[in-house]
Formats: C-alpha cells, structure tokens, sequence
C-alpha cells in the first residue's frame, strides 16, 4: 500500500473516531450536556489523539528503522565482493541502491515487468541497457551480487512497506477502540486532552533544544578528529594560515581570529554610535508620526540580506574608499577589498540592530524617571544624558554585544568584501580574512574528509561557537543583573 | 496631628506667590481644567483636595508647566509667580521648573547613589562651586528632608535600595536642594504607610518656613493636618477655596460639604 494512502487512511479514521467518541459521550448522559464532564468535543478529541499519536509515532520510526534494517541484511551480501575487490563497503551500497531504484523506474515507466525485474540476472541480456531505456543511468556494468543485492534489496523493501502499513492500522485501531471503550459521561476527557496539548509543546521545546545539541555534538566530534591529527598548539598559536592540499599545510587561528576581530571592531565602531544616537531619536526626540515611519524604514536594513550588503561593499564602497585612499589619493589602499570595506558595510548591517534593542530598552526607562529630572528643572538632552541612558545602559551593553556576536558571525560580507588573504597587520586598508570565510573555502571544493586542510573547518566553527556563546551569555548576564533596578 | 492654630499664627507673610487667572486646560478634546481661578499665598501649605480626576494634579502641573510635556495638553490662562506670567515665551520651562520644584506621587529616586541624586539638580544648575561646597549642600538637603541620619553613612549605596518612605524623602531632598521658592507635591505620601507618611507630614510643615508649598491629597485629615489653605476642585472646576479650618468647619458650597463628610467623593 503507498504511503500517502496510509497516512490518508490515519485521517480518516481519526476523523471518524472523533464523531463516534462525541457521540458516545453525549449519548451516554443521554443528550444533556451539562451532565458531561467535560465538553463533548473534548470526548470527541481524546478519541482521535488516541488513536493517531501511537500509529504515527509508530510510523516514524519504522520509517527510520526500516532502511537500517534493510541496508544491514543486503549489506551481508555484497561484503564478499567488496572484500575481495578491495573496495569500500558503502561505496558497494550506493551501487546497490542506485540499481534497486533502477529497476524500480523501470517498473514504474512499464520498460520491465514486475517478474522480470525480480527475476533478471546479470547474464540475461544487458542489464545496464535496459534500466538506461528506462531513464535510468548506471556508471558501469552491473555485476552478478550487486545485481542480486538489488533485488533482495527490492523485497526486503515491499514486505518491510506492506508490513509497516498493517502495523500501524492496527495500533491505530486498538487506540481508537480503547478510546472509545474508556468514553462515557463521567470520563475527564478534558483533563486527558489537556496534558496531550502539554507533551506537544513539550516535544516541541525538545526538537529545538536536541537539534542545538546534535549541531553541537557534531562539532565537536570533527575537531576531536582534526586534532587527532594535527597538533592543538600549532592550531591556536601559529600565526601563519597556509593550507595546501597537497600536505604540510600551516593551519594557525592567530592570523584568522586577528581578521575577525579587527572587523568585528570596526563594525561596531561604526554601528554602536550611529545606531545608539538613531535609538534616543527615535524615543525622546521624534513625535509619533515621524517615529512611526522611521522605526520601520530603519528595520528594513536588517532585512537585507547579507549578500546584498557584499555586493555593496564589492561594488560601491569599496571603489569609493579606493579613490581616497588608494593609489590615486593617500596611497595606503592597494584594492578595494579590505578590512576597512568589510567593516564599514557590517557596521551599516548592524545599524538596525542596535538601535532597534536600544529603542526598546530606552522605551523601557519608566516616565517617571524623565518627570523627576524635568520637575528639578533639567533639559531634555541633561535628562537623557544623565538619567535615561545610565537607567538603560546595562540593556544596550547587553544590546551591543549581540551586535558583536552578530559581526563575528558574518560571512558573505567578509568573503565580498574583505578579500582572502590571511594575514596579521595593524594597517585597516588591508586586506584580511575571518575565520567564517575560511570555512567556507575549506569545505567547498573537492576537499578529502579526513585531511586536516578540511577537518580545520569544524575547529575553526567550534572556535567561533564558543567565542559567540560567551559573548552571549555574557550580554545576558549583563541584561538580567542590572534589569530590575529601576521596578 | 498638628495643632493648626498654633501653626497658622506663626504664619506671617501675607503676600501671594502665585497668581492663576481663568486657566484652562485640554487633554485632545477633554476639557480637564474650567476656568479656574485661584491665589496662593507665600511660607504657607495649599492643599488640593477633591474626588479623582477632578483635575487637581493637572492643576498642579501647570504651575510649573510640566504639562508641556504632554504632546496632546494644551493649557491656556494666565498663572503668574511673582507677578511673571510663566507661559509667556521668554519664560524657559527648564528654569521655572528650578524655581517650582516637584515631588511625585510614586517615588522616583534615579538609579544613582543617594549623594548623585541629591547633587543632579545643584550640579545641572551649577549652584555649587566646588566639590566641598557640593558635599555641603547634599547635607543641607538630606537634613531638611529628614533622612541625613538614617544614610549619611552609606551615602554612595544606590537610591533605590532605601524602602518607600525614605526614597520619598530622597526626593523631597532632592527637590530642596535646587532651592526652589515653590514646592509642588502630588500626593507625596499615597504610596507610604502612616509612620512614613507622618514623617513626611512633619517635613511639610518644616519646609513652610521657607517655601510657598502645594499639595495635592486625597486624604481630608492630611490636609486638615498639614495645610492653612484648602482648594476643593469637583469636575475640573475650583468649587472653593479658603482657609482650611473655614472649609472643614463651615463649608460655603454644598458640594464641598458633601465631600468633606463622605456622601460623595
């Protein structure tokens, strides 16, 4: 049976259980619904979540338990050949795969019958040709066991479905009968609901929290790999970053966390006080109408993406920089990729970041703060300047550094806009590269897995992790200790 | 409380400090204030007293124009200190307001240290030469408002770890130590408790001797204790206004009765 009839037969059969369950119940007080414990609906609901809960649960995991499975019997099969061919096992499995879709293709378009393609062996005429009139391309001749692996692969597949379907209808169907059986007046239906609504958003929280970690544990397992293999303290302290594919590369952070910081640094110079001075427009100065156009026109900015923001620092800001400070003008700029390019478009980026946190955090200044310094007969800037901002600085500190976490983060800025070079300088017009950059460049490409030229992308990616985990605990730290001083 | 015969002759400038004539004010299109009409006199306690919203704050904050604050206010008449008219354009309301100090109904120390709060007003106006003459002022402030020795050792703690009564005293300090000539105080003691509200009771009366004070209050025996001149506003309306013994006593109005003995309000 095809999955989707599956799943539109759960539906339905949830559907019905939910009228008969609503049904029962109000038949069961003998049609006055005030005696019922709970709404009728809510009878209606627990029969239903009885039923689909356990049978998609059940679905999904023999939707990931089923290919284990499979891939593990077949898997027995083709481990001589590829043993004694001296290849890889799991390059061995993809053949077979690509082979058991094949025949499944040409099942489908008609180009086979079932029983030939259950049946065909690798002597019977060209299998590769068939399958290829069947719109299916192969590398190379099918061989006799991956031929046979296929086809065990094929049944193995179409009893595992058939079984899945039943299974799952009859858990589905005990849960609907056991449902419907536990309905009548005096059932807490609504409280049964209830705690269901509670596992959903539970399992909800878990999802996103379980992801972080799996992101997480991934990280971490590739840079335990990498410096297996290469050494930690040349990794951290080296101040040279040369990797070469072909071997006895120079893999030092120093140079790359240098690049980072120092645009990070400029961003934040240019974003902290035009974004902070654009916030105490917005909240004291601005009369409504004018605020209520600005503040979102000024949001717009971070809906660019960031691409956008490249291309604007590769093609205008960077010429524009080129002809004050480069050849024809200061001289100190050799291209128009450079620090000072990256960093002056990040900072832009930023500019709605701060200002918008730093808008809500002033906003957040009770009023009576403002009316006690106007009554002692303060101006509007003395009262901003002196009462305001302290009340409302430890929220833009923590404002800014999510700002700084946000501009050590950045890539396509950096990969448009800074250049590629991995060097150490103090000279900002420069080019210079971060640490999201490399990455990129280490992992695209034919770059081989197990070298420590691609490895170094998941120590680098750990790096950065911790680096903007701290900084955001920290702004957290930051906004939590000071927030209620002024309640 | 306070035995106000006693108090009233000691009492003795009779010249008017603020003159306001057929004030009005809008709210967007609520007409708060009618037409009032009201004379308050020099080193004497005004009370304001009235039911809620009867616009006796918004009268308040007109003498020392913080309504201008407000974007949709709009206040017109004539309100005069000193003979002055404070609305006229070559009035700065950043002045007028150091002159007409004001105190909350909520307290509102800022987030500073007790010291940094009590000096914001001396510092912005640049009453104080140096850092000592700075230090003296602070005293002198903390001591008219009744709280120098309950913080005088802890000076650099922040204001707003004190407890409600004291913070409101931090605040009546602070609005002292600008020197104001007048002292506007709305509701100064509805968010404290009897002992706290006594002390700041006592203070009022202290501070009589040298400043021309207004206090809004919805409490009838605060004002009856404190105060030597009583207005009753109903309605956005100036009812009556008069010596305070004379309103509590024998009131003119009949509104004013009705209020004063409890059937309305």
């Amino acid at each position: 049976m095809p999955f989707y009839w599956t799943l539109a037969i759960i539906a339905l059969l949830c559907a019905a259980g939910y009228v008969l369950g609503r049904r029962k119940a109000v038949a069961s007080v003998g049609g006055d619904k005030r005696r019922l414990h709970s709404l009728p609906n809510f009878y209606g609901m627990n029969v239903a979540l009885k039923g689909a809960v356990p049978a998609f649960g059940l679905l999904v995991f023999w939707l990931i338990a089923q290919p284990l499975f499979v891939e593990w019997r077949v898997s027995s099969i083709v481990s001589d050949l590829a043993v004694s061919e001296a290849r890889d096992l799991g390059l061995v499995m993809v053949d077979v795969r690509r082979v058991a879709d094949g025949l499944d293709t040409a099942v489908a378009t008609g180009t086979m019958t079932a029983s030939e393609a259950t049946d065909i062996a690798a002597g019977d005429g060209n299998v590769r040709e068939r399958l290829g009139a069947a719109g299916v391309a192969l590398g190379s001749e099918v061989s006799e066991p991956v031929l046979r692996a296929a086809q065990r692969y094929r049944a193995l597949s179409s009893t595992g479905d058939t079984l899945r379907s039943v299974a799952v209808l009859a858990v589905l169907l005990l849960g609907l009968g056991w449902a419907y059986r536990e309905t009548d007046g005096e059932f807490r239906a609504r409280n049964v609901v209830e705690q269901g609504v509670l596992a959903l958003l539970l399992g909800a929280a878990c999802i996103a929290i379980l992801t972080t970690l799996g992101i997480v544990l991934s990280l971490i397992f590739n840079t335990i790999e990498f410096f297996s293999i290469y050494p930690a303290s040349e990794f951290f302290f080296s101040t040279t970053w040369f990797p070469s594919f072909g071997g006895g590369s120079s893999l030092g952070i120093l140079p790359l966390l240098w690049g980072t910081l120092y645009i990070s640094l400029i961003a934040l110079a240019v974003a902290v006080p035009i974004g902070l001075m654009a916030a105490i427009y917005l909240s004291e100065y601005a009369s409504p109408r004018v605020r209520g156009i600005a503040k979102p026109a000024l949001e717009i900015l971070a809906g660019i993406p960031t691409i956008v923001y490249g291309l604007f620092a590769l093609l205008t800001v960077g010429p524009a920089l080129m002809v004050v400070f480069g050849d024809g003008g200061l001289g100190w700029m050799q291209a128009g990729t450079a620090v000072m390019t990256a960093g002056l478009v990040m900072g832009i980026m930023l500019i709605p970041f701060v200002s918008s946190l730093s808008d809500d955090i002033i906003n957040a200044v009770p009023q009576s703060m403002r009316d006690g310094s106007y009554g002692l007969g303060a101006t509007q800037s003395e009262t901003v300047r002196q009462v305001v901002l302290p009340a409302a600085l430890p929220g833009i500190v923590g404002a800014i550094l999510l700002a700084a976490s946000r501009a050590i983060g950045e890539t396509m800025i950096v990969v448009l806009g800074a250049g590629a070079a991995a060097r150490i300088s103090p000279n900002p017009f420069e080019a210079m590269t971060t640490v999201t950059a490399k990455i990129v460049s280490q992992l695209t490409g034919d770059a081989d897995f197990s070298s420590p030229e691609a490895l170094v992308a998941f120590a680098l990616g750990m790096t950065l992790f911790v680096l903007t985990l701290g900084l955001n605990v920290f702004a957290l730290y930051i906004v939590r200790k000071y927030r209620e001083q002024y309640e | 409380m306070y035995d106000n015969r006693a108090s009233e002759s000691a009492v003795t400038a009779d010249d008017i400090k603020i003159e306001a004539k057929r004030v009005n004010v809008h709210y967007g299109t609520t007409h708060a204030i009618k037409d009032v009409d009201v004379s308050i006199l020099d080193k004497t306690v005004t009370a304001f007293i009235g039911p809620s919203g009867c616009g006796k704050s918004t009268f308040l904050r007109c003498i020392n124009r913080m309504n201008d604050t407000i974007d949709v206010a709009r206040v017109t008449g004539d309100i005069r200190i000193d003979g002055e008219d404070i609305n006229d354009a070559r009035v700065d309301p950043v002045q007028l307001r150091a002159k007409v100090g004001m105190v909350f109904q909520k307290p509102n120390p800022f987030p500073k240290s007790i010291y940094d709060n009590v000096a914001y007003g001396p510092k912005i106006h640049g009453l104080a030469k140096n850092k000592g003459d700075l230090d003296d002022i602070v005293e002198r402030a903390l001591r008219r408002g009744a709280i120098w020795d309950e913080v005088k050792d802890r000076l650099h703690a922040p204001g707003t770890g004190l407890s409600g009564g004291q913070q409101q005293r931090l605040c009546i300090a602070r609005a002292v130590a600008t020197e104001p000539e007048v002292l506007l105080m709305d509701e100064p003691c509805s968010a404290l408790d009897p002992i706290a509200t006594g002390q700041v009771e006592e203070l009022i009366d202290e501070l009589r001797r040298d400043y021309s004070v207004v206090i809004v209050t919805h409490s009838m025996q605060q004002a009856a204790r404190v105060s030597q001149k009583t207005a009753f506003f109903h309605l956005g309306n100036l009812i009556e206004y008069g010596d305070t013994d004379e309103i509590f006593t024998n009131p003119k109005d009949p509104k004013t009765e009705s209020y004063i003995t409890g059937r309305i309000g």
